[in-house]
């Protein structure tokens, strides 16, 4: 399964980021979300949801190997990460996101609960 | 023929729903408005603001076609 | 404690000391969050004779119980103060990132005292609190501020701004955020520019502790999935409040020329579907929300430039379009452009510049008093003079700066009665000559005629329009209810639209604090803050209360000329006798003074020892006050 983004549709109203923090970290902050919204305002107007390609370059600078592809998505070992941020460096769509609070990185592991909420159809899951 | 209509809010009970909690499906005459219809199903046309057909608001003269999906709705507005 | 960020700020903007205090439950649980917060810290901290826009005033910024959570559309965040505009209490709300973020930030009150010696904008990056100089900023329009500020600080903060007319102290300044949501209303904006503070940014990064996070996740996600499918979820998401524009003309209750008449010719110009059809760009949620009624649009017209606004909606559409006179959505767009950014609230702006082309079309106001401009129905030219001028007050615009009321005062010569308002706030964008529960609402209301203090339309209609019986009860409950979701601080829309109960609103209080709340206690606290609202501004005011619930002689006296409402009128006598029966059902006295009893009831005993010193406590009722105050609409065809 994959996450189909349709930016054209997104609303802005982050139900998506509350979500993945909820589901993540049993929290309601929206901060500790692996999906982020950018805001071009006041012209043109656009959202843009921003979570994990599935890339896998973050697999590849990872020194101590805590990250690992399982079925479609590429998830941290908290046990074995040492939170050294090489792979927030390199991730080359800038979707690697941080949290004072969080013990590593937080990136999207394909759960699928935002596109659940999502109600526009600017998130969709797809095979 | 056979058209739909949906409906929540105070419509909801007097539309009387029986294909799903929102729909209810509705035998009529070519031609009939949706006027007519609503004054046979016995819902006061005041309640009924427009009624919402393929993603168009369409007043209430409205004749619809066979198998028409109609959101009616009542009203509610202000900022 | 549960469902809340835990602190409370206090700012004196004159000295720069800010005090942080933890929020205690008790306040919390007794009233709730944003306009219960409001009413109760203004009666308690405000002088009686405290200038509106001097010292003594304090501004307040508090989202309430559901901002921020994983509640239905839980965005909102309330502003509160003495309002210029009514000299009463006043609180205006809105949706939008700001009040989550606040609570991210562990904040759920800032008490603003005093006025600052320099522009100031207050910055809050969670604990960090500075009021930071503003010199670059002042003067600024209230948008192109916000984008400037995202450049300086970051996308991630949330920032609220006022606009000229804040500065200048316009009394219907609205505080504006998010590119086009507005606390609008009561002038809020104005207290916010009196104490030199042009700006709000704030970012929070702290997660906000719940009760029973499971059981909240799941009730809101089951009511997600429950109202994807709801019939009404797609026209509202398509058009927005704008749907209505068609409806309200149909039904001969929209402004049209500063309310000379209820049916606007050319409306189909400025509805719903031309704004979907021609300017719209995207759809604009606020935070938490799956209708997103927000239109983000952008409007052409030759000769000016290009501009992107949020809106418009539907009460812009009525007030600066069809009271104004327009008949092209590009123009009624311009105009809500230039509002949001010289930071006037849309309605009352518009009310008061319909209410000027009117005293232009009769004479009243000249070109000698536009800088040689006219002022005619429906030119956007004229609009955007005379708007220019008020956010200024230079001449003309100084006298309508202080709104329909102010004005009428001040030109005399019969405008009082045509002067849209109630209590010196102007009416939102429904005519009630044949909606006259409609018309008790805005003249009973705390802080002046707006409709979400009772929005009673459709009770006109199931109850009869003809008549001014059974009015009163059915407003009084709405007058609770719908100000509730300004306390709670969820949007009223779920609850409006897509069949969301307002009991699921407070189970979902219940999941969030461990309180066990019902909405009966909510509907009390509504009651309470009402009576409080209510009493403060007799005490500020001197009484009775019933000489402030006043209607402009248009309403009751002058026939619609056209449309669907032709003929009709409220006529006097069915006001006074709805007022009668208004105060009867409310438990206060004749001259529309709250009594002892009630007030006790309500847990305000010390209120009615004030209004007793005052010598405006009501007299008592002989055989008690009713037990049920408010009564829910049954429609009759149900």
């Amino acid at each position: 399964m994959k996450i189909k983004v349709a930016k054209e549709n997104c609303t802005g109203c982050k139900l998506c980021m509350q979500i993945c923090a909820i589901q993540h970290y049993g929290e309601i902050n929206p901060k500790k979300a692996a999906i982020h919204i950018d805001a071009e305002y006041p012209a043109p107007g656009v959202y843009t949801p921003k979570l994990c390609v599935q890339c896998g370059k973050c697999m590849e600078a990872c020194p101590v190997d805590a990250i690992s592809l399982v079925g479609d998505a590429y998830i941290i070992d908290p046990e074995i990460c040492t939170d050294c941020g090489i792979c927030v460096e390199v991730c080359p769509f800038d979707v690697m996101f941080v949290h004072a609070d969080a013990p590593t990185p937080i990136m999207c592991d394909l759960c699928m609960k935002c596109t659940e909420v999502c109600n526009t159809g600017a998130l969709t899951a797809v095979e | 023929m056979i058209i739909y209509l949906r409906s929540g809010r105070k419509l909801h009970d007097l539309l009387k729903p029986d294909v799903d909690q929102y729909t209810r499906h509705v035998e009529m005459q070519e031609g009939a408005t949706l006027v007519e219809i609503l004054g046979e199903l016995g819902i006061p046309l005041v309640m009924v603001a427009f009624a919402f057909v393929d993603g168009k608001v369409r007043k209430l003269d409205y004749a619809p076609t066979d198998g028409d999906v109609i959101t009616i709705q009542s009203p509610v507005a202000g900022g | 404690m549960n469902g809340f960020g835990g602190t409370i700020l206090r700012i004196n903007m004159e000295t720069g000391e800010i005090k942080r205090t933890p929020t205690p439950e008790k306040f919390a649980r007794e009233w709730m969050g944003a306009r219960g917060f409001v009413a109760k810290t203004v009666y308690d901290e405000v002088p009686r004779d405290a200038d509106p826009l001097g010292p003594e005033n304090i501004l307040i910024m508090a989202p309430g119980v559901l901002t921020g959570t994983f509640a239905p559309a839980g965005s909102k965040i309330g502003f509160g103060c003495i309002s210029p505009a009514t000299n009463g209490h006043a609180d205006s709300n809105m949706g939008g990132h700001l009040g989550a973020e606040m609570k991210y930030a562990g904040y759920d009150m800032v008490v603003f005292e005093r006025i600052s010696p320099e522009p100031v904008y207050l910055y809050i990056d969670d604990d960090t609190i500075e009021l930071r100089s503003a010199g670059d900023y002042w003067g600024m329009g209230s948008l192109d501020l916000e984008k400037r500020m995202k450049d300086d600080l970051g996308e991630d903060f949330q920032i609220a701004t006022i606009g000229p007319a804040g500065e200048n102290g316009v009394v219907y300044s609205c505080i504006t955020h998010d590119f086009g949501r507005q606390a609008g209303r009561c002038g809020v904006g104005a207290v916010m520019g009196s104490k030199k503070l042009k700006a709000i940014a704030i970012r929070g990064t702290k997660s906000i502790p719940v009760h029973d996070l499971p059981t909240l996740t799941k009730s809101t996600y089951d009511i997600i999935q429950r109202t994807k499918t709801h019939p009404l979820m797609e026209p509202w998401q398509k058009y927005g409040t704008a749907l209505f524009v068609g409806w309200s003309n149909d039904h001969g209750c929209f402004p049209s020329r500063n309310f000379q008449t209820t049916y606007h010719e050319g409306w189909e110009g400025i509805s719903g579907e031309k704004l979907a059809e021609e300017i719209l760009v995207t759809h604009k949620a606020c935070f938490g929300c799956w209708i997103n009624c927000g239109k983000y649009s952008r409007a052409r017209i030759p000769g000016k430039p290009d501009i992107y606004v949020e809106g418009p909606e539907y009460e812009t559409i009525a007030l600066c379009g069809g009271s104004c006179g327009m008949t092209n959505i590009h123009d009624v767009a311009y105009a809500n452009y230039l509002c949001d950014n010289l930071g006037l609230d849309t309605m009352s702006g518009g009310n008061t510049i319909g209410f000027a082309m009117e005293c232009y079309e009769k004479g009243i106001i000249t070109k000698d008093d536009l800088e040689g401009h006219e002022l005619r129905w429906g030119n956007i030219d004229d609009f955007e003079n005379v708007l220019r001028m008020i956010a200024d007050r230079r001449g003309i615009g100084e006298v309508l700066s202080h709104g329909t009321k102010g004005a009428a005062e001040r030109l005399g010569r019969g405008t009082l009665a045509f002067a849209h308002q109630a209590k010196g706030m102007e009416f939102s964008g429904y005519d009630t000559r044949w909606y006259s529960a409609q018309l008790l609402s805005y003249c009973t209301s705390d802080i002046g005629a707006h409709h979400n203090r009772s929005w009673a339309i459709t009770a006109d209609i199931e109850i009869g329009q003809d008549t001014p019986e059974g009015k009163a009860a059915v407003v009084i409950y709405l007058q609770h209810i719908r100000p509730l979701f300004d306390t709670w601080c969820c949007c009223r829309l779920f609850w409006g639209e897509v069949d969301v109960t307002a009991e699921e609103h407070v189970d979902t209080i219940g999941y969030l604090t461990g309180w066990d709340v019902t909405f009966e206690e909510c509907m009390k606290i509504s009651e309470k803050i009402w009576n409080l609202t209510r009493s403060h501004y007799i005490e500020r005011n001197g009484g009775p209360g019933r000489q402030f619930d006043v209607a402009p002689a248009r309403q009751l006296e002058e026939k619609v000329p056209s449309g669907p409402a032709e003929g009709q009128r409220v006529g006097v006598e069915n006001f006074e006798y709805m007022l009668d029966d208004y105060y009867y059902n409310r438990g206060w006295d004749k001259n529309g003074n709250p009594t002892r009893e009630v007030l006790e009831i309500l847990g305000l005993p010390h209120v009615a020892d004030n209004l007793e010193k005052a010598g405006l406590l009501g007299e008592p009722f002989e055989d008690g006050v009713p037990k049920v105050r408010g009564q829910r609409l049954k429609p009759k065809a149900m």
